[in-house]
């Protein structure tokens, strides 16, 4: 902990240049956004394992709370892109850095460019539904419970990633740092040369899938018009029937352009990299901080490896299914008791 | 004019004071020609003949003095009131542990500097003449830069990564490795590219460029550090400097 309260409190009193404070918020929007991606894949595979929570889970996300959430999503994921791709330049051409500092300030102001439109669509949908007296929304109770067993298994995931590493430690004791270095020749380590270049080239494969995703579902449509019945789902030509979340994504999964289901391909892409990418970059804040205590270093690698796991095969496991109609009809179901 | 200097104090031997603190001093007929570290002894001649700090040649060479004034890490022999204003906060550099005041231990920053390698290496039989290995001059412009590190650790302190964790081999030790790896008569560049290839080594490098302007002699400390990253990367220090975008000193 003295580490990460140290650098906190340093950090806010170092005066450093707009480099340290692009820092700062590439580390904080990344954690933000790793959050969401955890609710949001594990919600969404739900369309496909529990029809019922899922309609529950877009339900907590049409609610103030989550709009509030959804907007500062947005800001995250975009400065987190633009920053990125300006710590890739800088990566690959360090001879340029005389203009990092003006190359940081353009990355603000060309967040807030992108943004400034991207919120006006937002915030379009968002009109339309909080102005429209029929709209019924959860109470703030509500959507607080509902992330219960998110909290509960993140937590369960933390507990479970430090008791396997304390076990760890009692069978293969770790050697200190001097112990480990006597007598053996640096090799350098491949695995750490393997991420460094992952991170900037899955970046940069992220950026156009990711921008894509924000502007068919924030901005084209928002996430109030995934309920919204006999609407044309975006991406595809079919329209929501059923008016259930569930219906709404199978319809983008089945969506056939020739014989490729092009969003469950993309989606595909987009869960692979993203959570790779995310739980790599947790791994590399968490262990930049844990480095006095082996047990919770290792916990927090073990931590990450949960996380990505649990996501692709939940990700994965719901992209390769199929859902029904029995699933839209339970959705139906879910939805008529949602508000009751 | 009148300067105040706000101070942080620690000694760990003396009951009262063995926690650090704050002390202010007020100083009288400052010129906005001198440089703080003449007001130290100013400090230390005239009010607290306890302050401790280290100096050595007082001109910018020697790189015992780097402290963090106003909180920016800078040499105080080098810096003028004239840029500091009327009000001056100067404490230890962080990331070190402190030994007394304004003086840290720099054994950790040492033993990542030896780690390294900093020294040339070639095995080679030495030229007939007997005398010193040529290289030509545009050769020579490609480490011209890093070879003007004093080793004061302005940069490896002000580095959030280096403050976090202490094992990180930070931007002065890369800076020497650079002024190595890339000296073309030098024949270990593989194995310090080994030794800074590990998981403490470049990696923890975020970009966060705070070394470059702490940097008293003005190295593109950031700048080194990325192209020792790239030899890494391609396994080479073979076609990553470009004489041609080296800045010329002087």
């Amino acid at each position: 902990m003295t580490s990460l309260v140290l650098t906190i409190t340093e950090t806010l009193r170092y005066r450093g240049a707009i480099g340290q404070w692009s820092w700062v918020l590439h580390r904080l929007s990344g954690l933000g956004v790793v959050l969401f991606i955890t609710l949001h894949v594990v919600d969404t595979s739900w369309a496909l394992f529990y029809p019922d929570l899922y309609v529950e889970a877009i339900a907590t996300y049409q609610t103030p709370l989550f709009t509030i959430g959804e907007f500062v999503l947005v800001a995250c994921v975009i400065y987190h892109a633009l920053n990125g791709l300006r710590i890739v330049v800088f990566d690959f051409k360090p001879v340029w850095w005389k203009y990092q500092q003006k190359a940081a300030g353009w990355v603000l102001i060309g967040t807030l460019v992108i943004l400034v439109p991207v919120f006006i669509g937002m915030f379009g949908h968002v009109m339309r539904f909080y102005g429209d007296p029929e709209s019924k929304f959860l109470g703030i109770g509500d959507v607080l419970t509902a992330q219960l067993p998110f909290a509960a298994g993140i937590g369960a995931a933390i507990i479970g990633a430090i008791l396997f590493s304390g076990v760890v430690g009692i069978i293969r004791p770790e050697q200190s740092k001097a112990e480990r270095k006597a007598g053996v020749k640096p090799k350098g380590s491949k695995l750490e040369r393997f991420w460094w270049s992952f991170m900037r080239l899955s970046g940069l494969v992220i950026l156009p899938l990711v921008f894509g995703h924000l502007a068919m579902m924030h901005v084209i449509q928002g996430v109030f018009d995934i309920t919204a019945a006999d609407f044309t789902v975006v991406g595809t030509t079919t329209a929501n029937v059923t008016g259930t979340a569930v219906e709404f994504v199978a319809n983008r999964w089945n969506y056939l352009i020739g014989p490729l289901a092009i969003w469950r391909l993309y989606d595909l892409a987009l869960l692979a990299l993203v959570t790779v990418h995310g739980f790599n970059g947790l791994r590399l804040v968490l262990t930049d901080y844990t480095g006095f205590s082996p047990l919770l270093k290792r916990g927090a690698i073990y931590l990450c490896v949960i996380g990505a796991v649990v996501l692709l095969v939940l990700g994965a496991g719901a992209l390769f299914g199929t859902i029904d109609d029995s699933m839209k009809k339970m959705a139906q179901e879910a939805m008529a008791n949602l508000h009751q | 004019m009148e300067v105040t200097f706000r101070i942080r104090r620690y000694n760990p031997e003396e009951p009262g004071k063995n926690k650090p603190y704050w002390q202010e001093f007020t100083l009288k007929d400052v010129k906005e020609t001198d440089r703080v570290l003449e007001l130290l002894h100013r400090v230390k001649w005239e009010q607290d003949g306890t302050l401790g700090f280290r100096r050595s040649c007082s001109h910018g060479i020697c790189g015992s003095d780097a402290m963090r004034i106003n909180g920016r890490n800078a040499l105080a022999c080098k810096l003028l009131i004239r840029s500091c204003g009327p009000k001056v906060q100067v404490e230890p550099i962080l990331g070190l542990p402190v030994l007394k005041d304004l003086i840290v231990d720099m054994e950790p920053f040492f033993a990542h500097y030896r780690s390294v390698m900093p020294f040339f290496v070639n095995n080679d039989p030495v030229p007939a003449d007997g005398r010193e290995r040529l290289q030509d001059a545009e050769e020579q412009q490609i480490i011209n830069d890093t070879t003007n590190c004093i080793l004061c650790a302005c940069c490896t302190t002000s580095c959030p990564s280096f403050w976090a964790n202490g094992e990180y081999v930070g931007p002065a030790a890369m800076v020497q490795a650079h002024r190595f790896i890339f000296d073309t008569r030098d024949q270990a560049s593989q194995e310090r590219i080994a030794v800074l290839a590990e998981p403490d080594g470049v990696w923890r490098c975020r970009t966060i460029f705070n070394c470059t302007p702490a940097c008293p002699r003005g190295i593109e400390v950031t700048r080194a550090i990325g192209e020792v990253k790239l030899a890494i990367m391609r396994g080479t220090r073979e076609g990553i400097i470009n004489p041609k975008d080296i800045k010329v000193h002087g």
